[in-house]
């Protein structure tokens, strides 16, 4: 409470003024102890122990439900999840299918990430502009700003100022074997066919020999923008440090490579035909056409940008 | 704002099988709460399995916390269940998921589950390990679970789990699956409710934006956990975070409909983060004004039976009167279409029968009282004076302290009207006559120092107000005399002060001759015997 020493008007006070009763406004800071009975209460309250609600228990809910229930398969191929309900699969469809990678399979939590996944991983474009010393590693707390020429660099940007832990990791790398590593010195084969992306082993081994020691004369292989080891076996092994900043070597004229890059024809980023929208049943809006081939077909609706410029790659090579 | 999972329509179907689910969830859990009310009070909500889910894992439940020995036993198996995962990360995913089930359940039997060894066997490494992108459903699924409730530990544990924040606010992106979402989430609430340290890390690496992105989604437990999560990344002290918030686009507009159309559940959750905001930053108060928050929030308070509701949208009130009067006129003005006013509304929360209700609505009503000549108008004939007098009379404490301003400041006109000697003559009599100087005289003699100080300067108002020297009348039928002198020799230099200037003022030398030679005798013998003990204090009931 405020106080204000007043003199009464024309009285005569005593020498030492009375604090007279002043109405004024109280405010409290949040954690102030006024305000802790109140938290008290809520805390006990808020103390939930919350039960796990089984996918039986869910069942035999969802059966009192007056829609009827429909277990279905997911359509796409490889896929092939038990689903129950529309909603689940309009839930599933947009998790497990819709941030994809093409290329590797792996999953991702936002568009956003897949695109830079991609472009960071997949993309011999990219590659060429950070030779080009372009700071293309963008930061991936959403709404920073920030760029950097290397994942080293970038990753030291989210330590220090977004507070990541050091083993953080974006990219997962597979250490080569040693027989994968023998094979890719002594073949230096041109880039090969690139039709089999779905399988991760061949992806694997094709990526490797393409390895970007490789030169083939002036052709320009764009595969040798690829300095990332493309990750074997299911996308949820281990980690390992992706350092692509001192696997990059590039042993042809970047200004070769791109020029080859402008000879492709634009590929827009919206090629991935995928909806962003999307909803199931009669009652909806659009339709999604199920493609059963659509996971293995590269020539279809490819999700990812880059998958179309390698396929494209492996057409000019073979020109 | 845009909407969560790509903004698709659920099925009806969906959004019930989350309600249905939640209200069971809500059943068990106050029944759980209740039996917890003995331990640390956290801001942090454990996720627990549920008992009838694991038939052969009945030995778990025996591991409540008076049981020595099952306790060693689950500590023992969950250690080897964190040994257990270690082997399996490189192994088939099935298996995985498998392992992390079990250490899941282990960590989620008993209320009290056995972190600590967890930490200590380096479980939260492997569990970063399984939250990398690309893993199944349901191993982040299960790996923020674990995490949940590792985090929902003391601040030792709850720090461990440092590691994995990354990772469990990339997950709450917008192509994750819901159930991995809310659990995310859940772990970050755990996280962010233990300490500005760790709030702090959060907000750096962009927890508020991904969180805030499910405010608006259909599902009602995720929209709802989100909002837990979130007021409690922005609960401070520092405004920063709740500013930042505030930043987000639509924000403004999203509060205040999950205000008007929410379920009471995201309602409590919304309203907290109200209370945090209204605090700490008055220029959002007038945004939320504008935006047209005040019907819903006082139709909350007017209607709303739940404790848990009624905390946090009361004190958003009583935070956004104790701005301006300009606030304060915008909400006794939109509040003259509920039945009885603003006025009436905070009544009710006075005849509640919890305290901290009472309290913070007493506070409120101060604040207003406060305010402009025609807001004390306003207070004294919206009916809140007979509980007012009540809770001065009978309450608790800090109750009946609160309560004491709200009456004193009804009694002073405004800084800058210097009517009557800054007294409101009309409402000090009808509050003198309503019988409050008991009260005010039993805070004189109360031990703290604000209370003794608010009753003195009551007492003066008394004095020097009433006409016809018939204050100092009162107070001593009230036993006031004594309690002026027995602050005479109070330690606190103030209180001896303002006693002393009191008792020489009004009771010194002249004090009692009047009785015998004085003109006003009559009056003043007259007929105030009576009028000075209203009904109420002759053992009838309160009429409001």
């Amino acid at each position: 409470m405020e106080e204000e020493k007043e003199k009464e008007e024309g009285n005569n006070a005593p020498k030492m003024g009375f604090a007279k009763w002043v109405a004024v406004r109280r405010k409290f800071a949040i954690d102030s102890p006024f305000f802790s009975a109140g938290n008290v209460e809520r805390e006990l309250l808020a103390k939930q122990i919350s039960l796990e609600i089984t996918e039986e228990e869910q069942f035999h809910i969802g059966r009192m439900e007056e829609e009827q229930i429909w277990q279905v398969h997911c359509p796409i191929v490889g896929c092939g999840t038990k689903l129950r309900g529309l909603g689940d699969l309009e839930a599933h469809y947009v998790s497990r299918h819709t941030a994809t990678c093409s290329v590797c399979a792996r999953m991702f939590p936002t568009t956003r990430l897949l695109n830079l996944h991609v472009s960071e991983t997949h993309d011999s474009f990219f590659q060429a502009k950070v030779a080009r010393n372009y700071p293309m590693y963008e930061c991936l707390v959403e709404g920073c700003a920030g760029r950097f020429h290397t994942d080293m660099a970038r990753l030291q940007h989210l330590v220090d100022k977004h507070r990541f832990p050091r083993s953080f990791h974006f990219h997962i790398k597979k250490h080569a074997s040693q027989r994968q590593r023998q094979r890719y010195r002594t073949h230096r084969t041109p880039f090969p066919d690139n039709g089999h992306h779905q399988s991760k082993q061949s992806s694997m081994m094709s990526e490797k020999s393409a390895h970007k020691k490789a030169t083939t004369g002036p052709t320009p292989s764009l595969s040798k923008g690829i300095s990332e080891v493309q990750q074997a076996g299911t996308p949820e092994d281990g980690t390992g440090i992706m350092d692509c900043g001192s696997d990059l070597e590039m042993c042809m004229d970047v200004d070769e490579l791109t020029t080859a890059v402008s000879r492709l024809s634009t590929i827009a980023k919206e090629a991935d035909n995928t909806p962003s929208l999307v909803s199931f049943g009669h009652r909806r809006g659009h339709r999604m056409p199920f493609l059963s081939g659509q996971k293995n077909n590269p020539s279809g609706r490819s999700r990812g940008s880059s998958h179309g410029k390698q396929r494209q790659t492996s057409t000019v090579h073979q020109t | 704002m845009e909407g969560a999972s790509g903004a698709h329509h659920r099925d009806p179907f969906k959004s019930s099988v989350g309600r249905v689910a939640g209200q069971r969830r809500r059943q068990q859990a106050v029944t759980v709460g209740k039996e917890r009310r003995e331990s640390v009070v956290r801001a942090k909500r454990l996720r627990r399995a549920d008992p009838s889910d694991h038939g052969d894992d009945g030995s778990m439940q025996l591991a409540v916390m008076g049981d020595e020995a099952a306790y060693k036993a689950l500590e023992e198996s969950t250690v080897n269940a964190v040994h257990n995962l270690k082997n399996l990360l490189k192994g088939s995913p099935a298996k995985r998921i498998g392992a992390l089930q079990t250490l899941r359940h282990l960590l989620s039997c008993t209320a009290m589950p056995p972190v600590h060894v967890a930490i200590e066997a380096g479980v939260v490494t492997l569990l970063v390990d399984c939250l990398a992108f690309g893993s199944s459903e349901e191993q982040l699924f299960e790996a923020a679970w674990c995490l949940t409730n590792i985090a929902s530990g003391d601040l030792q544990q709850t720090c461990a789990v440092e590691p994995a924040l990354p990772l469990l606010i990339l997950h709450l992106g917008e192509k994750s699956a819901v159930h991995v979402v809310e659990q995310c989430a859940w772990a970050i609430g755990n996280v962010a409710g233990d300490g500005e340290v760790l709030r702090d890390v959060l907000l750096k690496q962009g927890a508020l934006h991904s969180l805030s992105r499910h405010l608006l989604s259909p599902v009602p437990s995720l929209s709802r956990t989100a909002a837990w999560a979130l007021s409690n990344l922005i609960k401070g002290p520092s405004p920063k975070a709740a500013m930042e918030l505030m930043k987000i686009e639509g924000m403004v507009d999203t509060l205040v409909s999950h205000v008007s159309k929410g379920e009471e559940d995201l309602v409590v959750e919304v309203a907290w983060v109200l209370v945090y905001v209204t605090s700490m930053s008055d220029f959002h108060v007038t945004l939320l004004l504008n935006a047209g928050l005040l019907p819903p929030l006082l139709g909350c308070l007017a209607s709303s039976e739940q404790l848990s509701l009624l905390t946090p949208v009361l004190r958003t009130l009583g935070n956004i009167v104790a701005g301006d009067n300009s606030k304060t006129d915008v909400v006794l003005s939109v509040g003259q279409s509920l039945p009885g006013g603003i006025i009436g509304v905070l009544a009710r929360c006075l005849e509640s029968k919890h305290r901290t209700l009472q309290k913070e609505a007493a506070w409120a009503v101060s604040n207003i009282a406060a305010g402009s000549i025609l807001q004390k108008h306003t207070v004294f004939n919206g009916g809140v004076v007979p509980p007012l007098l009540h809770l001065l009379a009978t309450a608790v404490f800090d109750v009946r302290k609160e309560s004491a301003y709200c009456l004193g400041n009804l009694c002073v006109a405004p800084k800058e009207s210097r009517e009557q000697g800054g007294i409101i003559l009309e409402h000090l009599i009808a509050l003198v006559d309503g019988g409050c100087l008991p009260g005010f005289i039993a805070l004189v003699r109360s031990p703290d120092v604000e209370a003794a100080r608010l009753g003195l300067q009551f007492l003066e108002l008394v004095m020097r107000g009433l006409p016809n020297g018939r204050g100092p009348k009162i107070v001593e039928k009230e036993d006031g005399i004594s309690a002026l002198e027995e602050l005479q020799f109070h330690e606190n230099d103030e209180l001896q002060t303002m006693s002393n200037t009191l008792i020489d003022r009004y009771f010194g030398e002249e004090y009692g001759l009047e009785e015998e030679y004085g003109p006003g005798m009559d009056v003043l013998r007259g007929s105030d015997d009576s009028s000075d003990y209203p009904p109420w204090r002759q053992g009838g009931g309160l009429t409001a």
